[in-house]
């Protein structure tokens, strides 16, 4: 029984080499930007990244049952944020390699809380009301930026509520669907799209609608409804075009940011000729022009990537995204109940709808709205929010390990007996 | 549970879908508008790179160097004249004029594509590195003959001229007047209301007027039977919509043939024709000549040519079949409808670059000619061609004759509104029938005088030009 055990786990395991090659990109990356000033953070940073690789890759495995796929990937691209980071402006990555070290640790503890917490009615009532506060607090308290006024501040540490309020509609939306309730995760739901409207964050709007209703045909499989959902939605984006002047603004910009050079269109162009400056194998590790491009760090990371490491490259984390997707699927797909299929399937509907939107924007091909690009973007709310994301799918991975090797200690036991 | 699990997979072939649309639209979009992207003018990466990198040279067909850098400043030809007129082909090193070689080949001037070893032997040498040189498909020196040919023809008059090898799409010459020294631009320069920087060959449009009738020619050629040979009636005042279409001088033509009415430039006829053919059949046929195309050539950036799709009425398709409504083209893509015409239908893509090579000599990259697309039939071609062989032989285009040689053409004088006020361009378009000159001329005069229509402005710089392309050797 042992043997098989270790046998399965092997086999999916995709190898220490995949793990051992990451921790090498980074270590040699970081040598090299050392080389350029031997700075000593540098130094520090090329043994500390795969470190934190080999904890969140090698190391978490050993307490629980986990997807080393998964977290191979996403440990690739938090280290490739900080990697990024550091190559433009060293002063984000040093708080982005600490931010990643916490996420690590947030990972971990909501592996813990999927595993432990089988009753979902009572945190999931007391999630409601707290989330839909946490959202409503920027309002009062926030600051506006770019014309989002999605932010409060802790101290001097800066807080995205819609970031964290993110995990808690998963949750709350999952375990109503999952009962057949319709009702509260309507008004839940539909609350939180009417506080991100009001902060006018129309990208996180969207990411929660959409995940929302692609979670409801899922659960329903009742096409008429969301038929019905996809056509208030449209309508909703219609009438928000028409009422504020800033979405009109996006949506111009996006037609023909050439047209406005110096002003609306600056930064999408900045990002285009970044992409165009790269070509297909890049200007190399921190050199280019990156910082011409406003919010390089946040939005515009990608094109920043694309700059220095080629479009190829770009390809390929494009491509990783799509294997977190399937890795995530295909938990969801496993899970024994409906309450964790679904919240599997919403984190990595989260993920990838999140990636979408920022990637979309940045080259042009939808209107650019201000979401960060999961993992890779600086950010500390955002960062933590989304190793969340990753460990809510792994908690979900880990118990359908633990079914499996349950499932076959009892056919082991059953066929014992058969023998006896 | 099942249904759900089935869905998870439908919901994850959608988020597939997604990705792969970012895929493809991100790589299509940077394969074509990526060298685009880059060489925007205000690109901070080339401001930088122009810094650390001594430019390449400049040369034309025959290896007169256009542009070089002489301890660190760009300098031009010696000869004013010559300078002036290339400007707006090579553009200068400010970037006043958008998309001139200087700017749209900075990949190449300016190093950009170097390759490693080469890098590293200038880090080695501690001798800054040097661009590419690029060399033209241009003769520079006709480049100076059309512009004092256009200026001795037109004096004070501003306008374009492009002449282009209609089997290869090289680009033999091109000029834009007004123009101005790149050696020395001043304030004035600057401020000139003339819009000296605009390179109206490539970036205005203008309506084509009776050149036009080229391409409504083609369309009844291919739409409507017997049209060589049926007679049409010219009244000298067609009503449609109670509106009259007149012809030049209210001219009345009888009865004629379209080859007759192509020789006179017979609105009349034109109109009706169009009205005959339809908005669709007349579109279509103008689409097949590359208007309302996005053009994405290779090494020159030319504005879209429009056939209007919007407010169709009897009247405005009677007017686009004489070259006027909406209709809008640059004198380089009528050059290039000529040019078709030309070929035998086959459009040739127009193209700048003859080759780049390295500092040490080495060739970087060459261009190939291509077909950007058949534009008609072979047949039908061929019966423009004699068309276009009678305007210059005894129609409208006499003046731009050359004796010796056998010159097709078509003449316009186009009506347009400019700033509140009537305005006149006057146009030829035409080339050389004969198979060791395939060259196409577009010529453009704006804002001629009254009496005066593009057989009187613009038909004798073409015949210059020939002249001067028959004595190459």
């Amino acid at each position: 029984m042992r043997n098989d055990q270790q046998e399965r786990t092997f086999r999916r395991d995709p190898g220490k080499l995949l793990s051992s090659a990451v921790m090498l990109f980074y270590f040699s990356a970081f040598l090299l930007l050392w080389l350029k000033d031997f700075a000593w953070q540098a130094a520090a940073l090329a043994v500390a990244v795969p470190a934190m690789i080999w904890l969140g890759v090698n190391f978490l495995p050993h307490l629980f049952p986990a997807d080393k796929l998964l977290l191979s990937l996403t440990n690739f691209l938090c280290a490739l944020g900080v990697l990024v980071l550091y190559a433009t402006n060293p002063a984000y990555a040093y708080q982005q390699a600490v931010y990643y070290g916490v996420g690590l640790v947030a990972m971990v503890v909501c592996i813990y809380l999927v595993r432990i917490i089988r009753h979902w009615r009572i945190p999931v009532y007391l999630l409601m009301p707290v989330s839909l506060a946490l959202l409503a607090l920027p309002l009062i308290i926030g600051r506006e930026t770019n014309g989002a006024k999605n932010w409060f501040y802790v101290g001097s540490l800066s807080v995205q509520p819609s970031e964290i309020v993110k995990l808690s509609l998963l949750l709350i939306i999952s375990h109503f669907m999952s009962r057949r309730k319709f009702l509260p995760w309507l008004i839940f739901a539909v609350g939180c799209l009417g506080l991100l409207m009001l902060q006018k964050d129309l990208g996180t709007a969207l990411m929660y609608y959409g995940v929302t209703l692609m979670l409801y045909y899922a659960s329903s499989s009742n096409l008429l409804l969301t038929g019905i959902g996809l056509a208030g939605g449209a309508g909703a984006a219609v009438l928000g075009y028409k009422m504020f002047a800033h979405v009109k603004r996006r949506v111009a910009i996006w037609q023909n940011p050439w047209s406005d050079y110096d002003n609306a269109g600056y930064q999408l162009v900045q990002g285009l000729m970044a992409i165009a400056s790269g070509g297909l194998f890049g200007v190399g590790l921190g050199l280019g022009s990156p910082r011409t491009i406003p919010v390089y760090h946040t939005d515009f990371i990608f094109a920043v990537i694309c700059e220095q490491f080629g479009v190829i490259f770009g390809l390929c984390v494009l491509l990783m995204y799509v294997a977190i997707i399937w890795r995530g699927a295909t938990t969801a797909m496993a899970a024994r109940t409906s309450f964790h299929g679904l919240l599997a399937m919403g984190a990595t509907l989260m993920i990838g709808l999140q990636t979408f939107v920022i990637i979309g924007g940045v080259i042009k091909l939808i209107p650019l709205t201000g979401v960060t690009m999961p993992f890779v973007s600086y950010g500390g709310t955002s960062l933590v929010s989304s190793m969340c994301l990753i460990g809510l799918l792994q908690g979900v991975a880990s118990l359908n390990e633990d079914d499996l090797n349950e499932d076959t200690r009892l056919a082991m036991l059953g066929s014992e007996e058969g023998m006896r | 549970m099942k249904q759900q699990r089935y869905l998870f997979k439908v919901l994850a072939l959608i988020m597939f879908g997604l990705f792969l649309l970012l895929a493809v639209y991100g790589g299509y979009s940077i394969f074509t508008y990526g060298n685009r992207w880059f060489s925007y003018s205000r690109n901070p990466r080339v401001r930088a790179q122009k810094e650390n990198v001594i430019a390449g040279d400049i040369l034309d067909r025959n290896g007169i160097v256009l542009a070089t850098t002489v301890d660190g400043k760009r300098t031009y030809q010696a000869d004013e004249a010559a300078r002036r007129a290339v400007v707006h082909l090579l553009g200068d090193s400010q970037g006043q004029v958008s998309n001139g070689v200087e700017a749209f080949q900075t990949r190449y001037l300016y190093g950009f594509e170097a390759s490693l070893s080469e890098r590293f032997n200038a880090l080695l040498s501690g001798q800054p590195q040097r661009g590419d040189n690029v060399t033209l498909t241009i003769d520079s020196q006709l480049c100076t003959l059309i512009a004092r040919s256009f200026a001795q023809h037109n004096p004070g008059k501003n306008g374009a001229a492009v002449v282009m090898n209609y089997k290869t799409g090289e680009l033999m010459g091109s000029i834009s007047l007004p123009n101005f020294d790149p050696q020395n631009i001043t304030a004035a320069t600057l401020a000139d209301a003339g819009q000296p920087f605009w390179n109206r060959a490539t970036q205005s449009v203008y309506p084509p007027g009776s050149s036009f009738k080229i391409i409504t020619t083609a369309s009844a050629l291919q739409n409507i039977p017997d049209i060589t040979t049926m007679d049409i009636l010219c009244t000298g005042g067609l009503s449609v919509m109670n509106q009259a279409i007149r012809d030049y001088g209210n001219a009345v033509h009888e009865k004629l043939t379209l080859r007759e009415a192509f020789k006179k430039s017979c609105n009349n006829v034109y109109a009706l024709t169009a009205i005959t053919l339809g908005d669709d059949a007349l579109r279509k046929t103008a689409e097949d000549f590359g208007f309302n195309d996005n053009f994405l050539f290779r090494d020159l950036v030319v504005e879209n040519s429009t056939y209007p799709t919007e407010n169709r009425n009897q009247f405005e398709l009677a007017t686009t079949g004489i070259g006027q409504s909406a209709l809008a083209a640059t004198p380089m893509h009528m050059c290039m409808v000529a040019a078709a015409i030309a070929n035998d239908g086959v459009m040739m893509e127009p193209r700048l670059l003859m080759n780049v090579q390295s500092a040490s000599g080495s060739t970087r990259t060459t261009y190939q000619s291509k077909v950007y697309r058949t534009a008609l039939p072979a047949a039908d071609a061929a019966t423009l061609q004699s068309y276009m062989r009678e305007v210059v032989k005894s129609g409208t285009g006499t003046r731009a004759a050359v004796p010796g040689l056998t010159i097709c053409g078509k003449t316009g004088s186009a009506e347009s509104s400019l700033a509140g006020s009537d305005v006149t361009y006057g146009w030829f378009v035409g080339y050389i029938e004969n198979p060791d000159l395939p060259y196409a001329v577009s010529i453009l005069v704006e804002s001629i005088e009254d009496g005066e229509g593009g057989g009187s402005t613009a038909a004798p710089v073409a015949a210059d030009v020939f002249e001067y392309l028959r004595a190459l050797p």
